[in-house]
């Protein structure tokens, strides 16, 4: 470290335009960042609302056609606009460089333009929600969003042009890790983050333009009246699904595969130990890819589809819990006799595993066709999907905020607080969502604005705990702003955690503007704490 | 990859040859009711088409295989994702002892309604529309 350390990304160079017209990959992904938790804060809100209005049965606080419209703004703004663009865009931008030793991704200007093309189709969503609305839900099922008469264009639109984004970011990043690794950096000692957001490029370029093609179809309809989806017309509306999850179930992996890679990171670095099984993680991240597109049609069981085609597709269902448990086992077994300390991230990383794994076995009885018939469009799947989602993917994601803050940003948060939201979140989330497996196996249908008596003591438990919920999940984001207003500054070179990846080892906390002073070169791999000592140090 | 490859005048006269040639195909094969082949030769066709356009005019035959790899992996999901919905397709309500629901699809495009109707041999047939997908029925 040199004596131009006080030079890093954030402050050189200055300037409004310096921001806006950026090529640097640390200033898009802090873009993305801020966008994405302003998506995250606007989604959570329209979930709360949801959960006022479920709080007793009756429609109380808003009408039947408003809680249409917030469950699926709440579902389309959390998806398109938070989970699928925030960690690649955020997190992958700012450390998929860094990880790899390399001065920027491979298409600097292709990046920025990724950012721009998510906030043009961004402005359309929030079009829509000014417009009044869309009440279809988020998968936007035939025959309704033919003939609903809400904003199903502009958020249709919307989502088919941030499709573009997650299309160019995903190829930025397969270009970045095959170009542009520093000499030494093979493909067995890159850091399993950089694995997992390789893994979700390839899902992004081959899975997204489906999602463009079913839009573009759904318009052709509606303005057309070109016969693809309505049987009027010679169409068929369960090839509709067939279109839309061929891309949305992908898209699911397209959500946790970037989570997975940091639970990756975190679990070895807190535990100070060699990550087990480095291989079986890389490989299964790349077999989840492959296996999460033969799979679709599970959404789809109750959709009229033939009996022949559900059996293929419960049977190969089963085969995703094969590589997602070698990744959870890896997980456990590498924090065995492990030194591991109970940082903000690695109580994250604990309630990941927790809160993943009943996601996932919840999974496997929705993958089974006769329990799934019972079980869908219930609260079942509501629950089933959120653990994955958010207790899965949202929850990795702060736990690799709070990991790489002090590197990203060059200052440390209030710990104490840190640790006590990362457990509020995890109590307020299972508050909010256990009870609503229980909800969903006595028969509560999902996407309704009341329910019969029987369903009261269960809808408050749930509506009181998501209040926990989202109290700490602000107060856990504003602690980390806090600190970065606050300055509470790190020392440049600071090393909190004892990370060995080059990002914890090459560079300044936060990070020089071309992120290398000079071409790092390699000294260990990414997880050798058996072989090498890197201290903790911290200011 | 190394060396840029230049492609003879002759061998992209050849191939445009062979590409309005296909086209008259498309256009010639759609006038002949060919049942559930209908769709199967059609897109045999334009598969065949596209093929030539990437593999001579986009000079995918010569450059880095790692792009030949992404090409067939593109038509690898494309054909992943057409089995399996005609397995859906092709035997949905098969189960169903109701009769009307039986075959719920429409598999003819509508275009064939306008065609005086034939059989697969090209055959005329006097019959009425309802019956379509019955072809085999009709010799």
């Amino acid at each position: 470290m040199s004596e131009n350390i006080k030079q890093n990304y954030l402050n050189h160079p200055k300037g409004l335009m310096s921001w806006l017209l950026t090529l640097d990959h640390k200033r898009i992904g802090l873009m993305y960042l801020v966008s994405g938790i302003l998506f995250f804060f606007l989604g959570g809100l329209l979930a709360l609302v949801m959960r006022m209005e479920l709080a007793a049965p009756g429609n109380d606080f808003i009408s039947n056609d408003t809680y249409n419209n917030v469950y699926t703004l709440h579902g389309a703004i959390m998806i398109f606009l938070f989970i699928i663009p925030a960690i690649p865009g955020a997190l992958g931008n700012i450390l998929l460089p860094l990880m790899v030793g390399a001065k920027d991704v491979a298409f600097p200007r292709l990046n920025l333009a990724s950012f721009y093309i998510y906030s043009f189709g961004a402005l359309f969503a929030m079009y829509t929600i000014i417009n009044g609305g869309v009440d279809t839900g988020w998968t936007f099922y035939t025959p309704y969003s033919t003939q609903s008469t809400s904003n199903v264009v502009p958020m249709t639109l919307g989502i088919f042009i941030i499709g573009f984004s997650s299309i160019l970011t995903g190829l930025n990043f397969i270009a970045t890790v095959h170009k542009m690794r520093i000499p030494g950096l093979t493909w067995y000692k890159l850091p399993l983050f950089v694995w997992a957001l390789y893994g979700t490029s390839l899902v992004q370029i081959t899975a997204t333009p489906v999602l463009a093609i079913t839009m573009v179809l759904l318009m052709l309809e509606r303005f057309l009246g070109i016969g693809i989806f309505d049987p009027a017309l010679g169409g068929d509306p369960v090839l509709y699904q067939h279109f839309f999850w061929f891309y949305s179930h992908p898209a699911v992996y397209i959500m946790i595969l970037p989570a997975f890679g940091i639970i990756s990171e975190i679990i070895p670095v807190h535990s100070r130990k060699k990550i087990w099984g480095y291989k079986f993680i890389a490989y299964s991240t790349l077999s989840i890819a492959f296996i999460g597109f033969l799979v679709w049609g599970h959404h789809m069981f109750t959709s009229g589809q033939s009996v022949f085609s559900q059996i293929v597709f419960s049977f190969i269902t089963y085969f995703v819990g094969i590589p997602t448990g070698v990744k959870i086992f890896s997980w456990i077994l590498t924090m065995y006799k492990g030194q591991v300390s109970f940082t903000p991230p690695m109580l994250y990383a604990l309630s990941f595993l927790f809160l993943f794994t009943i996601g996932g076995l919840t999974g496997i009885f929705l993958g089974a066709v006769a329990l799934d018939i019972h079980l869908h469009d219930t609260y079942f799947v509501v629950a089933h999907f959120h653990y994955v989602m958010q207790g899965g993917t949202i929850v990795a994601f702060l736990g690799g905020l709070h990991h790489w803050w002090p590197k990203s940003f060059g200052v440390m948060y209030n710990q104490t607080i840190a640790k006590i939201c990362a457990f509020g979140v995890f109590l307020g989330f299972n508050g909010t969502f256990f009870p609503q497996f229980l909800l969903g196996l006595r028969g509560m249908p999902r996407r309704y604005a009341t329910y019969s008596e029987e369903f009261v003591e269960l809808h408050s438990y749930s509506t009181f705990w998501s209040g926990i919920l989202g109290i700490s999940i602000f107060i856990a984001i504003m602690n980390l702003f806090w600190s970065f207003i606050k300055k509470n500054k790190v020392d440049p070179g600071s090393n909190p955690w004892g990370g060995m990846t080059l990002e914890w080892t090459h560079t300044s906390s936060p990070p020089h503007p071309h992120n290398f002073e000079e071409e790092p070169v390699l000294e260990h791999g990414p997880y050798d704490y058996d072989k090498v000592i890197v201290e903790k140090t911290y200011k | 990859m190394s060396e840029h490859h230049i492609t003879p005048l002759r061998t992209y006269l050849i191939i445009a040859a062979s590409l309005l040639f296909l086209s008259g195909v498309t256009v010639w094969v759609s006038y002949i009711d060919l049942g559930p082949l209908n769709i199967v030769v059609a897109m045999l066709v334009a598969t065949i088409k596209a093929s030539l356009v990437a593999f001579f005019f986009m000079h995918l035959l010569w450059d880095d295989k790692k792009n030949l790899t992404m090409f067939l992996m593109s038509l690898m999901f494309f054909g992943i994702f057409v089995t399996i919905t005609l397995l859906d397709t092709e035997f949905r309500g098969d189960l169903d002892l109701n009769p009307e629901v039986k075959d719920p699809i429409n598999k003819r495009a509508v275009f064939y309604d306008t065609l005086p109707l034939t059989d697969t041999h090209g055959h005329p047939v006097d019959e009425h529309s309802d019956n379509h997908h019955e072809d085999k029925d009709h010799h």
